[in-house]
């Protein structure tokens, strides 16, 4: 496969910089979508991110907004109906409404925190591998504390002291997601800084930070981009369980709050309509990425496909 | 040998190290930020004596160190002091919940296991048949599904629409017994379990099936198997020898896999109303019982910590390389 061989190959051209991690994941996505699985995956992917750009504006009703009959009575817990596409909440809210915000805010938690995530991973784990030494030591040290740390028990107890908001809920999951990136990104510097086009770029004199982030980093990039697709997905999941164990942000809709919601209001044994789109919306979202990130994988790890 | 005894002793070294880092975390969020403790207990109308008695007897007069070094003994010694609204020793109140979260994670583990190895040797050895992909695919969709939703639905099915199962807590009311045992081996608190557990099983059957799986396809070619064909053995018995190496990664994944539940269940023990250490977590931070909120925080992160170097230790037994990393 032509496409994996230039992914794999370590001689990027110094000049490249950005542009050849653009390139790189623009290769990427091409071999993707030769996996069956891959290509469904990614598809649905771009449903999805079609749904949180444009489904607001698709919504027929604000996400907060009561549905009322033609005599101005609120239409609580309504089955799926030509009026209420997926039916009401028993507060009469429209539920397919609730739906298309809740994919904003699914994605948008989860993009920013994925973002967020794989910076600081990748540099703490350029740094570390390149620097090596004492500085490798504290940075590792401080990974190994962040593994300690379980996510959803300290989120609980950090949102109630502090009060919930989607800019802490990004936050916390940041920096929940950013230490396996670095572990992986600094493995994979430590073989890289080995390679003879570092000492080629060393000979000709090129500074520390230029040889990291433009000789190193864009050879590490292909990585960054898979830990970014789970830190997305994990992100999605993490805000989903905080809202819907009821330390979301109360301002938004989120699939995880409409759970929470039909959860209390006791849904499962009146209305699965409120129950079922939140919960497979998720579990679709979840599975695509997973569709990819395996598909991805195989391509960067040969041996998967053996096993 | 050496080098082996080092990184134990630097992995021993480092999980105290996190355990201080938590301890020390905890205590400043608690302490610190607005909302210390006696704003639960203290009126903003009460007088100034008053309000300072009150400190007094909960030590918060002492300076902040002191206050951080008595914490830190009171932690490590596991004594938690009183709960604000149960009247009752926190340890007491933990203890009791970490029984009845181990009740729903411990039947699952094993459950889990013993299918999932089970499983994954078969897949093994079947490895390339259609049925065999399919079975894979199967099992990590499975996996994708978030726990809470799973929960749900099981529920829905199960508990609402068919009626076969209780729709949660432990067991029936007046069902507990006088002790832990009593109450657990019983029938009525094996119908509460059902449910919750197969949730569980269905996810986490997922990583023994895998690695069992590849440990088949490695041994598979090995000689001594050829050996043992040699010697006519059935191969339903040669199976059974492959699997003996599997034996110990899967003991690795098993420590992994019960410091995960320990936290991952929070979600679970809501759905189906459990009464353990992740809902009363939930429950106190939501009535701020903060000696509560933070023995079980504390509880659940040393579980997972321990049961994560024990995981550490026994894969450098395993591969003996990483202890030379």
């Amino acid at each position: 496969m032509a496409g994996t061989q230039s992914l794999r190959s370590p001689a990027v051209a110094p000049s490249a910089g950005v542009a050849s991690g653009i390139g790189a994941l623009w290769r990427v996505l091409r071999i993707i979508m030769g996996y069956p699985t891959g290509a469904i995956g990614l598809v649905l992917i771009l449903l999805f991110a079609l749904m949180a750009i444009f489904g607001p504006m698709l919504a027929p009703q604000s996400p907060f907004e009561v549905s009322r009959t033609a005599a101005g009575g609120v239409v609580r817990l309504s089955p799926p109906s030509w009026d209420n596409w997926l039916g009401t909440t028993n507060q009469g809210l429209d539920v397919f409404s609730q739906l298309l915000w809740g994919a904003r805010v699914a994605l948008t938690v989860g993009v920013i925190s994925a973002i967020g995530s794989i910076v600081l991973g990748t540099l703490i784990g350029l740094i570390a591998g390149y620097f090596g030494g004492w500085t490798d030591e504290v940075l590792m040290r401080i990974t190994d504390v962040a593994f300690g740390i379980p996510f959803l028990p300290t989120a609980l107890v950090i949102i109630s002291i502090t009060g919930p908001s989607l800019a802490l809920i990004i936050l916390l999951i940041t920096l929940f997601l950013w230490r396996t990136t670095a572990r992986v990104i600094r493995a994979q510097v430590l073989t890289l800084k080995t390679r003879p086009f570092v000492w080629a770029a060393k000979a000709a004199g090129a500074s520390e930070a230029k040889i990291i982030f433009v000789h190193i980093a864009p050879n590490v990039l292909p990585l960054s981009f898979l830990y970014m697709a789970i830190g997305v997905q994990g992100g999605v999941m993490l805000e989903a369980a905080l809202s819907f164990l009821g330390f979301g942000d109360p301002h938004v809709m989120s699939w995880g709050s409409m759970l929470n919601e039909a959860f209390k209001a006791g849904a499962m044994r009146t209305a699965w309509w409120w129950v079922a789109p939140p919960g497979i919306a998720l579990s679709l979202f979840v599975v695509s990425v997973f569709m990819v990130t395996r598909a991805y994988e195989e391509l960067l790890n040969p041996r998967l496909r053996e096993i | 040998m050496h080098a082996w005894r080092t990184f134990v002793l630097r992995r021993l070294a480092l999980l105290l190290f996190v355990i201080v880092s938590i301890l020390t975390m905890m205590f400043f969020l608690f302490k610190l930020l607005p909302g210390d403790p006696t704003s639960v207990f203290v009126d903003s109308n009460f007088p100034d004596d008053m309000v300072q008695r009150q400190k007094a007897l909960w030590g918060l007069d002492a300076p902040i160190w002191v206050q951080y070094l008595r914490y830190m003994g009171n932690m490590l010694t596991f004594d938690f002091g009183t709960s604000f609204f149960q009247m009752m020793p926190v340890r007491d109140i933990v203890v009791e919940k970490l029984l009845h979260t181990a009740s729903m994670i411990v039947p699952a583990v094993i459950i889990s296991v013993a299918l999932g190895a089970t499983l994954g040797a078969w897949l093994g050895w079947r490895r390339g048949t259609r049925r065999e992909g399919a079975a894979v695919v199967t099992l990590l969709t499975l996996r994708s599904v978030p726990s809470f939703f799973a929960g749900i639905m099981v529920l829905m099915i199960f508990s609402y629409w068919l009626g076969w199962f209780p729709p949660g807590g432990m067991v029936s009311v007046g069902g507990a017994g006088d002790s832990f045992w009593e109450t657990v081996l019983t029938i009525d608190f094996l119908h509460h379990l059902a449910l919750p557990c197969l949730v569980l099983v269905s996810r986490e059957i997922t990583s023994p099936a895998l690695l069992l799986r590849s440990t088949m396809l490695e041994v598979k070619g090995s000689d001594f198997l050829d050996v043992l064909r040699a010697k006519g053995l059935p191969e339903r018995r040669i199976v059974v020898h492959a699997t003996r190496n599997a034996l110990l990664p899967l003991v690795t994944d098993v420590a992994v896999m019960m410091g995960f539940l320990f936290q991952g269940q929070v979600l679970l023990e809501i759905i189906f109303a459990w009464p353990g250490v992740g809902r009363e977590l939930v429950t106190a931070l939501n009535d701020l019982d903060y000696p509560v909120a933070q023995a079980c925080f504390f509880v659940m992160a040393l579980i997972i910590l321990i049961t994560n170097f024990i995981a550490d230790i026994l894969y450098s037994v395993i591969d003996p390389r990483v202890a030379y990393d």
